[in-house]
C-alpha cells in the first residue's frame, strides 16, 4: 500500500501572503514548483475564457496566473479525474492535484479499490468553506470584483451561505484529512498568512530549497483555526441532525422508500458521477438483469402488473450495499440529479451509520482496510449463530 | 388463497446444502416453503441477489454458509457476515425490515439444524404476513 501519509511526520508552517492578496500567493507557489521542475504540471480550477467552470491541468508556469485555486464552485468531483488518468503506477510525470477535503477523501478510497495509484501524484490539499453548483456560483459571482479572495476572507458568513452546494452545507471535514501538502486558511486572516502543513517527504519537497513566498515554520495549527473547524463542525453537526430527523419523516419504511425514489429515471447519473463507484462497468449497465418482452410477460403475470422501468429501487438499494463504505457524502450525485431526488443527505445518513457499524470513516486514511476487505474472528460473533 | 411465505434460499455448497441433503437423506420432514439455490460459497452471495428477490416477490431470504472457522474458502463466510452487517445497517437505515433475511451457519453434518431453520423461518414469516414489496407498486 502506498504509505504517503503518516500522521506522524506532518510539519507545520505560516506562509506570509504579499500583496494581501491570498489567491495570487497561492499561484505564486504552483507557477514556482513547476518552474524549478518540481512538478510536471498541476490540476487547478479556473474559468475558462468561454465563461465555463473546469479543472486545468498547467504545465506553463505563466498560465498559473489565469487559474483561480480557491474558486468556490464544483461541478464534479475531482478524485474521478485522478482515477481517470492514473489508475496504473508506474507514471514518469509527476503532478500535483489541487483537491477539497472530500475530494481527497474519495482519492485515498479509490488508492484502497486499486483504482488510483499515487505513483506520480502529489496531494495538494486545500481548506473548503463549501461550494455553490457551477452555475450558480457564475451567477453570484458575476460583477463582483476580487470574489475567490474575498469568499475566504468573509468565512463566517459564508460557511452559513444558503446557496451552497447541499452537501457542503452538511459537510463536517472543511479541512483536509489526507494530503501530500496542505494550505489552510479557516479561522485566520488570509490576507495576512497561509497555514501550510507538509505530510511525509513528498510534500516536504516540494518546500526546499528555494520557496518564493516568506515561509515560517511553526509548532501548532492557530488555535483560532482549530477553534473555528470545531465552531463549524458543531454547527453543521446541528444541521444533519435537523435533516436527518425530517428525512427520516418522509424515508422511513418499504412504502416511503419507495416514493422516495419514485421519480427515478434509472439514469444512473449519480452512479457515473460518483467518484467512489469504482467497478469499470456497472452490473446495473450489463445484460446480467435484463429480461425481453416475453420475460417481462411472465414476470408480470406472477403479480398481475409490473412497474416500467423496472429495478430502479434495486439499483440504488443494492449500490448503497456496494458504496456506502466508501462515500465521501460528496453531494454531487444528488447535483446531478435530473429528478432532484434528496440523495445528500440520504446518503449522509446510510453511509455514516454503514461506516460506524464497522468503526471506519471513508478517506481518513490510507492504512485503514476497506470493511468489506477485512475481517476479525471474534466480531459480530451472534450472527449466522441463532 | 391463503398467504404461505416464498423463502429463496442461498445454500453454501460444503456445508449448508450437503446439510439440506442430510435433512432429505434422514427423512427429515420441514415445510416446502424454500426454493433453495446452491452457490459456491455465502460469501458469493451479493447483496443484489437477495434484494432482488426480496424486491420482486420474496417473503423472506435465507443465506446458509459454512460454521466461523469452517469456511472451504478459509474466510468467505466471514466476509459474508460482515456483508450482512451492512446490508442490515442499510435496511435499518431505510426503516426496512431486516427480519426477513435471515442468515444461519449449518454444518453438513447438521440435518436436524437445518430442518428446525427452514421450519423456523417460515413460520415466522407466516406470522409477519407477506413482504410489502409484493404490492408496492400496484396501480
Amino acid at each position: 500500500m502506498d504509505g504517503t501519509v503518516k500522521t506522524g511526520s506532518r510539519t507545520i508552517y505560516e506562509l506570509a501572503v504579499p500583496g494581501s492578496d491570498p489567491e495570487a500567493t497561492l499561484k505564486k507557489v504552483f507557477a514556482h514548483w513547476l518552474e524549478e521542475k518540481k512538478l510536471d504540471a498541476i490540476l487547478v480550477p479556473a474559468i475558462s475564457k468561454t465563461g465555463a467552470v473546469t479543472r486545468s491541468l498547467v504545465s506553463a508556469p505563466e498560465k498559473i496566473m489565469a487559474t483561480a485555486p480557491l474558486l468556490p464552485a464544483m461541478g464534479i468531483n475531482g478524485a474521478g479525474i485522478i482515477a481517470e488518468i492514473a489508475p496504473d503506477p508506474g507514471a514518469k510525470s509527476k503532478i500535483g492535484v489541487l483537491l477539497r477535503p472530500c475530494e481527497l477523501r474519495a482519492v485515498v478510497e479509490l488508492v484502497k479499490l486499486q483504482q488510483v495509484s499515487l505513483d506520480g501524484i502529489v496531494l495538494v490539499g486545500i481548506d473548503c468553506p463549501g461550494t455553490y453548483k457551477t452555475a450558480q456560483f457564475l451567477q453570484i459571482a458575476e460583477g463582483a470584483s476580487d470574489f475567490n479572495n474575498n469568499f475566504i476572507r468573509n468565512q463566517d458568513a459564508y460557511t452559513s451561505d444558503s446557496r451552497l452546494r447541499h452537501a457542503c452545507q452538511l459537510c463536517e471535514f472543511p479541512a483536509p484529512l489526507v494530503f501530500d501538502i496542505m494550505f489552510g486558511f479557516l479561522g485566520m486572516n488570509p490576507d495576512e498568512e497561509l497555514l501550510v502543513i507538509t505530510a511525509g517527504e513528498k510534500g516536504a519537497v516540494l518546500l526546499a530549497p528555494t520557496f518564493p513566498v516568506p515561509l515560517e515554520p511553526r509548532q501548532d495549527e492557530p488555535a483560532a483555526r482549530v477553534e473555528f473547524i470545531n465552531k463549524l463542525r458543531r454547527a453543521r453537526e446541528e444541521a444533519i441532525r435537523t435533516q436527518i430527523r425530517e428525512l427520516d419523516e418522509r424515508l422511513l419504511g418499504a412504502e416511503n422508500v419507495v416514493r422516495y425514489f419514485a421519480d427515478c429515471l434509472n439514469c444512473h447519473n449519480c452512479m457515473k458521477v460518483c467518484p467512489v463507484c469504482y467497478c469499470r462497468e456497472c452490473f446495473f449497465e450489463s445484460d446480467a438483469l435484463n429480461r425481453n418482452q416475453d420475460e417481462f410477460v411472465r414476470f408480470s403475470r406472477s403479480k398481475g402488473m409490473v412497474r416500467m422501468p423496472s429495478g430502479t429501487l434495486l439499483f440504488h438499494i443494492t449500490r448503497m450495499n456496494h458504496m456506502m463504505t466508501s462515500c465521501v457524502q460528496c453531494g454531487i450525485c444528488e447535483d446531478s440529479c435530473p429528478v432532484s431526488i434528496g440523495l445528500s443527505v440520504l446518503f449522509k445518513k446510510v453511509s455514516r451509520n454503514a461506516q460506524n457499524a464497522f468503526g471506519y470513516l471513508s478517506g481518513r486514511a490510507l492504512e485503514e482496510p476497506l470493511p468489506l476487505t477485512t475481517f476479525r474472528e471474534d466480531e459480530f460473533t451472534t450472527i449466522g449463530e441463532g | 388463497m391463503a398467504y404461505e411465505p416464498k423463502i429463496i434460499g442461498f445454500l453454501c455448497n460444503w456445508c449448508t446444502y450437503a446439510g439440506a441433503d442430510l435433512a432429505g437423506t434422514s427423512r427429515l420432514q420441514y415445510p416446502p416453503n424454500m426454493r433453495p439455490i446452491r452457490v459456491m460459497c455465502s460469501g458469493a452471495v451479493d447483496s443484489v441477489y437477495i434484494l432482488r428477490a426480496l424486491l420482486e416477490g420474496a417473503d423472506g431470504v435465507f443465506i446458509g454458509g459454512c460454521h466461523p472457522g469452517d469456511c472451504h474458502y478459509v474466510s468467505g463466510n466471514y466476509k459474508t457476515r460482515r456483508r450482512m452487517v451492512l446490508f442490515n445497517s442499510i435496511m435499518e437505515s431505510l426503516g426496512l425490515d431486516t427480519d426477513r433475511v435471515l442468515l444461519r451457519w449449518i454444518s453438513a453434518a447438521e440435518g436436524k439444524r437445518f430442518a428446525d431453520t427452514v421450519t423456523e423461518f417460515t413460520e415466522k414469516l407466516r406470522q409477519k404476513g407477506p413482504s410489502p414489496f409484493k404490492t408496492l407498486w400496484e396501480v
